[in-house]
């Protein structure tokens, strides 16, 4: 249908053979939000708060890519290590300020979710200030942009693509690896499954929290970064793709870190091709109601299964069909 | 002179005899009795029965949509069929665009029809009431059976969705243009913006009180049972979910109220006016700041809240140039920033909670001398006049074991 107008479509590249321009779309964003998803999900397992904030630092990523690209005049990609700094830098010091705080005042799951909503209006606030200082001070439009010229092509494939899903896999790959085979990896699950039993052998708690929340402070903002090259970014496109990251996170199980990559990933794809599909077969009204893709993950979640893809997953392992499964995958010993 | 001039606007249509600081203090009393609705409904959910209800700003989109959808819909038939010639309002296009000249022409019918006007304003407020509590019980469907946390993302997302389907169905409330509504205050000679005022204070203050009475009533101690430890309250037979879907209910249908007021202040209804900073977290940091659990804590949290921020946004050309960019963000940041200062710094709020009242009984009492007692010395301590025993024989309980 030519009537649509998509932006995307006709300039994206000669690589309509392989992959049509949707899922470009598509594949940037679910990998954006599956890093986010992951971080999100870290968090939540370390320090059993959902992190409202985790959107915003996202944004902080958008400006220090539009710092670098338009007013230093550098290739974007060279601020991702300068914005994983910064991202954790920020997120620790949240960490250390407030949540820490309160945790130890025995503040409950309510009131620290509050307030990381106060420090998530907060840092959205400094954002808006920082656009708003960087649109009077070089005269360059900051509210509404996007950084497509500042990209490099490898062959017929935009440079983004490449970077995003290579840094999805790779973090993925990493993410795994630390988990379960080094030190830390293991006592931040330890920490995870129980924090006094941790304490007890040894590992020093605050100070994997202060990893953990550097590394997804850090992860968030990367993922940030990466949005302005390829969607269009606003000043609060940050707090607004918190409701996708919680609803990866909620699809994935809440508290499980492979969960919320299946789950970022499948709401990332479908938040985009669920809304250009029904552009294409409604009309192009249902592009306005992009952002309910996620909520209606959130809900069906909740109503269908609360525990999400691994609860799923736990449950069919655990009933006769899935040891049957096992069984003859070879994974699990028959009984007799 | 200015309450001279406050009455002035009431009594006559004299628009301009409310300016200047008159008009801010008519501005800030309309906006604290909407706030205090709001913030009333989240003590006696969040303060009372440990219920989070992010989901504020939804139950006042509901009360505005109530006014631009059914109310104006309904005046204008009723209009109509008195014989007025209105635009046609059928399509989406007309709704919009022949709005004004309907709303105009129904003002001048409206002007001498006070009871038309009043029961609207009744009618509203009702069918408000009714659908922010089916709106309660819709968004709360999801997660009302699960932790907290979940109920409080489901709840924030759902504001957002209100305010899309809101900008993007025209017949609701004329989308991103918005729409006019008609004046049901017409017939009154005085100012309309103080009479709604009055009125929204006047529900303000019904509301707190209703709340009062209902948190001083069994139920209410049910809340606060229900809030501190719900296995206990599971195993005594109570019905967990059914008694949170019930608050989450009625609280919703209370919060409402405030949006319609607020459509009749504005006389005008779009979505960018209930957004979900303003009228989610503004209440939920004067609860936290008056105090959660403490009726008097929130009203005096309201009063300072609505105080500084209305004084903030009508004379910030005072403040405007100690910044170096726009106010409004220094708000978000005020608000960003006070409420983890709160938060960390005040946790119990102003006034901290109260133990409760109970009519006939010395719970304070009760309560002070209970902690006091050793219950490994049992025996002696509860043959003697103090601690629970000695409570429960003053209201007539033990008599007979003092008897023997």
């Amino acid at each position: 249908m030519k009537s649509i107008i998509n932006p995307y479509r006709d300039n994206a590249c000669g690589l309509k053979m392989i992959i049509p321009a949707i899922w470009l779309n598509a594949l940037i964003f679910a990998s954006e939000l599956t890093l986010l998803s992951i971080g999100f999900t870290l968090t939540y397992l370390t320090a059993k708060v959902p992190n409202f904030a985790h959107g915003t630092y996202a944004g902080i990523g958008i400006y220090v890519s539009y710092t670098f690209s338009k007013i230093l005049g550098l290739s974007p990609y060279i601020g991702y290590p300068v914005a994983f700094i910064i991202g954790g830098i920020v997120s620790v010091i949240i960490y250390v300020l407030v949540i820490n705080v309160l945790t130890r005042m025995g503040g409950g799951a309510i009131v620290l979710t509050i307030s990381t909503l106060a420090i998530q209006i907060f840092l959205g606030a400094l954002i808006q200030i920082y656009a708003y200082w960087l649109l009077m001070r070089y005269g360059t439009y900051t509210q509404v942009f996007m950084l497509k010229d500042f990209d490099f092509q490898i062959g017929d494939f935009p440079g983004i693509f490449i970077v995003s899903m290579g840094l999805t896999i790779i973090s993925v790959v990493l993410l795994h690896y630390m988990l379960t085979r080094t030190k830390i990896g293991v006592a931040m699950r330890a920490t995870a499954e129980d924090p006094e039993l941790a304490s007890v052998l040894g590992i020093n708690i605050n100070q994997i929290q202060i990893f953990s929340w550097f590394l997804t402070g850090g992860l968030a903002c990367v993922a940030g970064a990466m949005i302005p090259l390829w969607f269009m970014a606003t000043t609060t496109s940050g707090a607004a793709i918190i409701t996708s990251i919680m609803a990866g996170s909620l699809l994935g199980g809440f508290d499980s870190v492979y969960g919320a990559v299946v789950g970022g990933f499948l709401v990332g794809l479908s938040e985009v091709m669920l809304t250009t599909w029904g552009q294409q077969i409604i009309g192009v009204w249902v592009g306005e109601y992009r952002p309910l893709v996620p909520m209606i993950f959130l809900v069906a979640v909740l109503l269908v299964e609360p525990e999400g893809l691994q609860g799923a997953y736990n449950k069919f392992m655990a009933s006769e069909r899935g040891g049957k499964l096992l069984q003859s995958i070879g994974l699990k010993k028959k009984e007799d | 002179m200015m309450l001279q001039d406050i009455a002035l606007g009431l009594l006559t249509s004299n628009v301009s005899a409310i300016t200047g600081s008159s008009r801010l203090i008519v501005d800030i009393a309309m906006y604290f009795g909407l706030f205090v609705i709001v913030a009333m409904a989240l003590n006696f959910q969040y303060g009372n029965a440990g219920i989070p209800n992010m989901g504020c700003a939804v139950q006042v989109i509901m009360g505005g949509f109530t006014v631009s959808a059914l109310t104006t819909r309904l005046i204008f038939i009723v209009v109509a069929g008195a014989g007025v010639q209105l635009r046609t309002w059928a399509t989406d296009y007309d709704w919009v665009y022949n709005n004004f000249y309907n709303v105009d022409v129904t003002n001048k019918y409206l002007a001498t029809k006070p009871v038309l006007g009043i029961s609207m304003l009744l009618f509203s407020i009702a069918v408000s009431m009714v659908l922010g509590a089916v709106m309660g019980w819709l968004i709360a469907l999801p997660a009302i059976r699960l932790r907290a946390t979940y109920l409080m993302i489901v709840l924030i997302t759902m504001a957002d969705a209100a305010q899309i389907f809101g900008r993007n169905i025209v017949a609701i409330s004329g989308g991103t243009l918005g729409m006019f509504i008609p004046d049901i205050l017409r017939w009154y000679p005085g100012d309309r913006t103080v009479v709604t005022a009055v009125i929204t204070l006047f529900l303000g203050l019904v509301s707190f009180f209703i709340f009062r009475t209902m948190l001083n009533s069994p139920y209410g101690r049910l809340m606060r049972a229900l809030r501190e430890n719900e296995v206990t309250v599971s195993s005594v037979g109570k019905n967990v979910i059914g008694i949170r879907r019930t608050i989450l209910m009625f609280a919703s249908g209370i919060t409402a109220i405030s949006g319609t007021l607020l459509a009749f202040y504005f006389s005008y209804v779009v979505e960018a006016n209930y957004q979900r900073a303003f009228w989610t977290y503004w209440p939920w940091l004067m609860l936290i700041l008056g105090g959660p659990g403490n009726n008097a804590g929130t009203f005096l949290g309201c009063a300072l809240v609505t105080a500084m921020r209305r004084i903030i946004i009508v004379e910030k050309w005072l403040i405007e140039s100690l910044f170096f960019f726009p106010v409004a963000y220094f708000e978000s940041v005020l608000l960003g920033v006070l409420l983890i200062v709160v938060i960390m710094f005040r946790p119990n709020g102003l006034i901290p909670e109260k133990l409760l009242y109970i009519p006939g009984v010395n719970y304070t009492q009760m309560v002070r001398e209970d902690v006091k007692v050793d219950w490994r010395s049992a025996p002696k301590a509860r043959g003697s006049s103090s601690g629970l025993s000695g409570m429960l024989r003053s209201l007539g309980v033990g008599k007979k074991e003092a008897a023997e």
